[in-house]
């Protein structure tokens, strides 16, 4: 069970963003744009072939060209101010058929990616995910936060659009799970001394078992990303995803009956605190393509 | 999973040896068992170890199938005189990674095998009356060129790998040559057995390894599971005009599959 750096960089405490797989994709898609925007570089990977079965075989004319297995790769950059390390996991270990890492080779995951982190110095991570929540998809998803150690709530207060999970309706003391590998890590890292900081996009709760992404949530992560890194970022190019994305919602959405819809509408104006008929109704709404199997996962309300 | 993977019962005799490999889960035409059978049953082939199952395969319960507990198996057989290692498994639900190094590692370290050769069978959608071809994907360019001349035909895929083309893969990084051979079924026998795939895939290894096996009694299976088919065309027009559309190189539709497989299924089913 290994991992494989092509160099070693000199890195000052760098800060680490790490995404896989989840809910609308929001923590992948947002982990990896900013990847994509800093420009990284390729640090390293994890052997994947422990973890994963392969997904394709390549034969050409008689002979075996290669097996392809789902990648878990860490890329580097560094800014003037921080220096940062990248991890992207394209799939996430599980046991028992479950959708989001989860058993023994989760565990082992996430202190792999953690050893690579502490071998370079460093003392933050930032997981990132979906928060399942009572919001009307018009609505700008904000960012609700799970936090290692409340030193750091006076920070994340900083930021714009965001919230600690407790701060969410129609929740009971802030209790909850952070399904999979994105929740994971936060505990292993805290476990092992490294402050971890979830930043979870909103996406609403009929949403959740949809097979599309979800990209407004991975802006509003993206748009705190920024503001940590104390940078400015052009996220125009998302705007085609987005579009895409919200012409099938709204598609759904219109064909809700009148009085569900005036039920839902009333999110945009007075906060919910309970989920009601309309998230059973809504979903089912989601045309069969649209569902994804397995199980949930993810962030969900109590 | 327990440290040491193997269970040996008797150091194991060869020397230079081929690996066969055979799966009993999935088994198309019932390929790899029936191969794997033969040989050890011909070449006089002895237990001498098993993959101990811990780790590789859940233990939440028990399967059964036609009344009769299943266990998992995955044992090594050595065919002394003719220097083959005899490899037969159910597939391994866990860890196949280090369930597939474990094969090869018992085949390098114990029985210095240098070759492999993996066994299945490959749903298609020829005739049982038509020539089957071998399929094969082969991990090294030399042995390709040393496998000429043996009729195998060349694959060309993409998508999800069987087992076998994951072990070929691992063989390859450690340098041991192998070659997948995926001898085509009748999809409507994807579920009995082929003895004409079978004979196929055996003449090959006899010719392989020069074996000096006789395969005439699979003469005889091949002889009565056709006349067998051949009644029941003769008795329903329905799949025989099936076969024939099959026999003319067309495509059936797939409710037309699904009646074909079902009645040859129960067909031979009478006869065990």
């Amino acid at each position: 069970m290994g991992i494989k750096l092509y160099r070693k960089p000199k890195l000052e405490k760098p800060i680490m963003f790490v995404g896989w797989p989840g809910i609308g994709n929001i923590g992948i898609i947002a982990v990896n744009t900013l990847k994509d925007i800093l420009k990284a570089e390729q640090l390293g990977e994890i052997e994947s072939w422990d973890f994963f079965y392969p997904r394709k075989v390549s034969i050409r004319d008689g002979l075996l060209e290669d097996l392809d297995f789902p990648s878990s790769k860490f890329y580097y950059q560094r800014l003037e101010k921080k220096d940062l390390i990248f991890f992207i996991g394209e799939e996430q270990p599980t046991e028992g058929g479950r959708m989001y890492g989860s058993g023994e080779k989760a565990y082992q995951m996430a202190n792999l990616v953690l050893d690579v982190g502490l071998n370079f110095g460093c003392q933050r991570v930032y997981t990132s995910g979906a928060c399942v929540s009572l919001i009307h998809h018009q609505m700008k998803p904000r960012v609700c936060a799970v936090i290692s150690s409340e030193v750091l709530i006076k920070e994340l207060k900083k930021y714009q659009n965001t919230i600690l999970i407790s701060e969410i309706g129609g929740r009971r003391g802030g209790e909850g799970t952070i399904t999979g590998l994105n929740g994971l890590l936060l505990a292993v890292a805290k476990k092992r001394g490294v402050e971890g900081i979830c930043l979870m996009g909103e996406i609403p709760d009929w949403l959740s078992g949809a097979s599309f992404p979800y990209p407004r949530a991975a802006r509003s992560v993206l748009e705190v990303f920024a503001e940590i890194l104390g940078i400015g970022m052009d996220l125009s190019f998302l705007n085609k995803m987005e579009g895409q994305i919200e012409e099938i919602i709204e598609g759904i959405y219109a064909k809700f009956p009148a009085e569900m819809k005036e039920e839902y509408d009333r999110r945009k104006f007075i906060p919910q605190a309970k989920p009601g008929t309309i998230t059973i109704q809504a979903q089912i709404y989601i045309d069969e393509r649209f569902k994804k199997g397995g199980d949930e996962g993810g962030e969900r309300p109590i | 999973m327990e440290k040491d993977p193997f269970e040996i019962y008797k150091t194991p005799p060869l020397q230079n040896s081929s690996l066969i490999v055979g799966w009993q889960t999935r088994d198309i035409g019932k390929l790899g068992y029936k191969v794997t059978d033969f040989l050890n049953e011909k070449l006089g082939g002895q237990e001498i170890a098993e993959i101990k199952p811990l780790g590789f395969f859940p233990f939440g319960g028990v399967r059964f199938r036609d009344d009769l507990v299943q266990v998992p198996e995955s044992k090594f057989w050595a065919c002394e005189k003719n220097n083959l290692l005899i490899f037969r498994s159910d597939e391994p639900v866990f860890e196949h990674y280090q369930f597939l190094n474990s094969v090869l590692d018992f085949a390098e370290s114990y029985c210095n095998a240098k070759e492999l050769y993996t066994l299945g069978g490959v749903v298609s959608f020829v005739a049982h009356t038509s020539p089957r071809r071998i399929l094969a994907v082969i991990n090294k360019a030399e042995l390709k060129k040393s496998l000429q001349g043996y009729g195998l035909e060349n694959m060309t895929w993409e998508g999800p790998p069987a087992i076998s083309s994951y072990l070929l893969w691992l063989a390859k990084i450690r340098g041991i040559p192998g070659v997948s051979l995926w001898p085509e079924i009748p999809f409507y026998l994807a579920t009995r057995e082929d003895p004409e795939a079978i004979k196929l895939t055996l003449s090959f290894l006899n010719r392989r390894f020069d074996l000096g096996l006789d395969l005439e009694r699979f003469n005889l299976d091949i002889r009565d599971q056709n006349e067998r088919i051949a009644q029941l065309r003769r008795e329903d027009a329905e799949i025989n005009q099936y076969i024939s559309q099959l026999e003319s190189g067309l495509r059936l539709k797939e409710e037309e599959q699904l009646k074909l497989a079902e009645e040859v299924y129960k067909l031979l089913e009478k006869g065990g």
